[in-house]
């Protein structure tokens, strides 16, 4: 068994597994001395010192402090690969391909908003679908999608669903121009096709916020954010189409791995060498599932915007801070051994974190969450930082806990109103069933990966199913 | 155990432990599991549907994952559920079977993907079991 003593300490914030057999690299974790005592939980340590047995993995094998168990890799998992020499892992990206965030901001504050809140978020409520079968359903046709496939949010807005400055203030500008719509399967288009603006279920949703406190004003004056402003969060991802695309690339790669000589301790690291015929079709096809999730984001912020102008007025606008994945495979130049080199990264529940780049850091239901600005130190992991607060609770223990009646009467304790159609999505995300953003975002921040701009609170939880 | 399947708990996820005395029941429990994680509302009148399908797989563990993708997949994108299998065809890296059940209005929960984590198809005192876990 696995334990803290076989760790390392780096720093106080930083904790190494020496490489052993089978390892091609160290695994290193950022945790404070108390979270790390709490990481042995789960597997995700075991998973952790998989990733890092991967042919072509460069330096370690990562885990933010938000570390939990996942297939293959653990959630919160950072791994670069040599472009000519490494994998790529659907593993690495996880089911949700491009899972991620866009934050809206508003030019008006908490007190201007109050009167408004309920209508706003019964609205939103109702203009952005679940997508499991209440609300608007929008059927698109193969062209339309292939579209979306290969353009992202770019290609909505070009069709009208936004603004430029959206684009601009987007990961990759929205989509990743590799693309190719022709080698995601017609099972994953179909999956999608009724899916582009929709929210989904599990831990997805969409909460209007509140700036409660700025640490860094003068990046803060940047990102055009002031204390009391509202805000609207969107955390939602690819949807069934890139479940889907995971799935039958997981798939395929299973099945071409004896021709690479690739044995692995646990089929969910599936992988192929990069530039390999099936890894070059899993990084296009995921890329496209990366697109579409983009265009899914685009698409909700426009619903949003909609029912903000309509109750608001015209003069109310809400204007992009950043978008951002925390589940994505990205070709990115690094220094590698002191020259700048083509690596894949690999960001699995980890947010990209440029040097100045705006950061979103959801934190779980009804707490707070955290606008972060990356940094030059962020280099040490490939410019990436923590995701969120990372579950530490089974659904059913978090129903057991608390009913979905007593977290809503806690939240609106706390002013918080609730609106979701179901009472047990509620007791599933209770705050209780996570780790403490706080503790999560305070190890990235003094690690140095990405510092503290603003937190937020909710002042209105809107979810799905 | 009447059901043929229990829903156990996981951190992050759902756990389905299935049943049956022969691997085409445990097929067919796992996928009743894999529906009620789902948490479907029936469509009143109920309609009923059927739907075929064909799996080839590397391995048994392989195709129990491969044949309730391919299902999932069937129940979302046509909104309905299965509950009952006819297989024409039964073997360790290959299925070609029957399904048929009803029209769906809606589902509680989203399922993403069947995984391989920590999968296990055992068979213990004459009794085929199998643990699948899916990502929600």
């Amino acid at each position: 068994m696995i334990n803290k003593s076989d760790f390392k300490k780096i720093n106080d914030y930083l904790w190494e597994y020496p490489r052993r057999s089978g390892m091609k690299v160290p695994a290193r974790i950022y945790a404070s001395e108390k979270m790390l005592g709490e990481v042995f939980k789960d597997r995700s340590v075991e998973q952790l010192i998989n990733t890092a047995s991967l042919p072509g993995i460069i330096n370690y094998s990562m885990a933010m402090p938000d570390i939990h168990e996942g297939y293959g890799f653990p959630i919160g998992g950072v791994a670069a690969m040599d472009s000519e020499k490494g994998v790529i892992s659907p593993g690495g990206v996880g089911y949700d391909i491009n899972c991620g965030m866009k934050l809206l901001k508003s030019e008006l504050s908490e007190k201007e908003i109050f009167p408004h809140l309920d209508k706003l978020a019964s609205k939103i409520q109702q203009e952005v679908p679940s997508g499991l079968g209440r609300g608007r359903q929008i059927k698109l046709n193969i062209d339309a999608l292939d579209k979306i496939l290969k353009g992202g949010a770019k290609e909505l807005v070009e069709q009208g669903y936004g603004e430029k400055e959206d684009i601009e203030n987007c990961e990759s500008n929205g989509f990743i121009e590799q693309a190719d719509p022709e080698v995601v399967s017609s099972h994953a288009k179909n999956r999608g096709r009724d899916q582009v603006g929709t929210l989904g279920s599990g831990n997805h949703f969409l909460e209007i916020q509140k700036v409660e406190q700025i640490f860094d004003e003068e990046t803060a004056k940047k990102f055009g954010l002031f204390k009391n402003q509202v805000v609207v969060m969107i955390h939602t991802g690819s949807r069934g189409l890139g479940h889907q695309i995971a799935t039958d690339y997981i798939q395929v790669m299973m099945r071409a791995m004896p021709k690479y000589n690739i044995n692995l301790p646990d089929r969910e690291l599936a992988c192929v060498p990069f530039k390999s015929p099936e890894g070059q079709r899993y990084f296009t096809a995921m890329s496209a599932g990366a697109n579409f999730a983009w265009a899914n984001r685009q698409m909700i912020a426009h619903y949003i915007r909609r029912v903000w102008t309509e109750i608001l007025g015209e003069r109310s606008q809400l204007k992009v801070l950043y978008d951002v994945a925390h589940n994505i495979a990205k070709i990115e130049k690094h220094l590698v051994s002191n020259k700048k080199a083509e690596v894949i990264v690999h960001r699995k529940g980890a947010t990209r974190a440029f040097p100045g780049q705006p950061v979103l850091i959801p934190g779980s239901m009804g707490t707070a969450s955290y606008i972060l600005v990356g940094t030059e130190k962020g280099k040490e992991s490939w410019y990436s930082t923590c995701h969120g607060a990372g579950r530490m609770m089974s659904r059913h223990a978090a129903i057991r806990a608390l009913s979905g009646q007593e977290i809503i009467n806690q939240l609106k304790a706390k002013g918080i109103l609730v609106k979701c159609y179901s009472m047990r999505g509620i007791a599933e995300e209770a705050p209780q069933a996570y780790k403490n953003i706080d503790e999560v975002v305070e190890v990235v921040h003094q690690a140095g990966l990405s510092q503290k701009v603003a937190r937020f609170v909710p002042l209105a939880v809107i979810k799905g199913e | 155990m009447d059901k043929g399947y229990k829903i156990l708990e996981h951190p992050a996820d759902v756990r389905v432990q299935a049943f049956g005395k022969t691997k085409e029941e445990l097929f067919l429990n796992a996928m009743k599991g894999m529906t009620e994680v789902l948490q479907p509302k029936i469509q009143i009148p109920k309609s009923k549907c059927q739907r075929k399908i064909k799996v080839k797989s590397v391995d048994l563990n392989a195709l129990l994952v491969d044949f309730l993708s391919e299902v999932l997949y069937l129940i979302q994108t046509n909104k309905e559920i299965y509950n009952d299998i006819k297989f024409i065809k039964f073997t360790d890296t290959e299925l070609e079977s029957e399904l048929s059940g009803n029209k769906v209005e809606s589902f509680g929960e989203d399922i993403k993907a069947v995984t391989y984590h920590d999968l296990k198809i055992e068979q213990k005192n004459g009794l085929f079991e199998a643990t699948v876990l899916f990502d929600i």
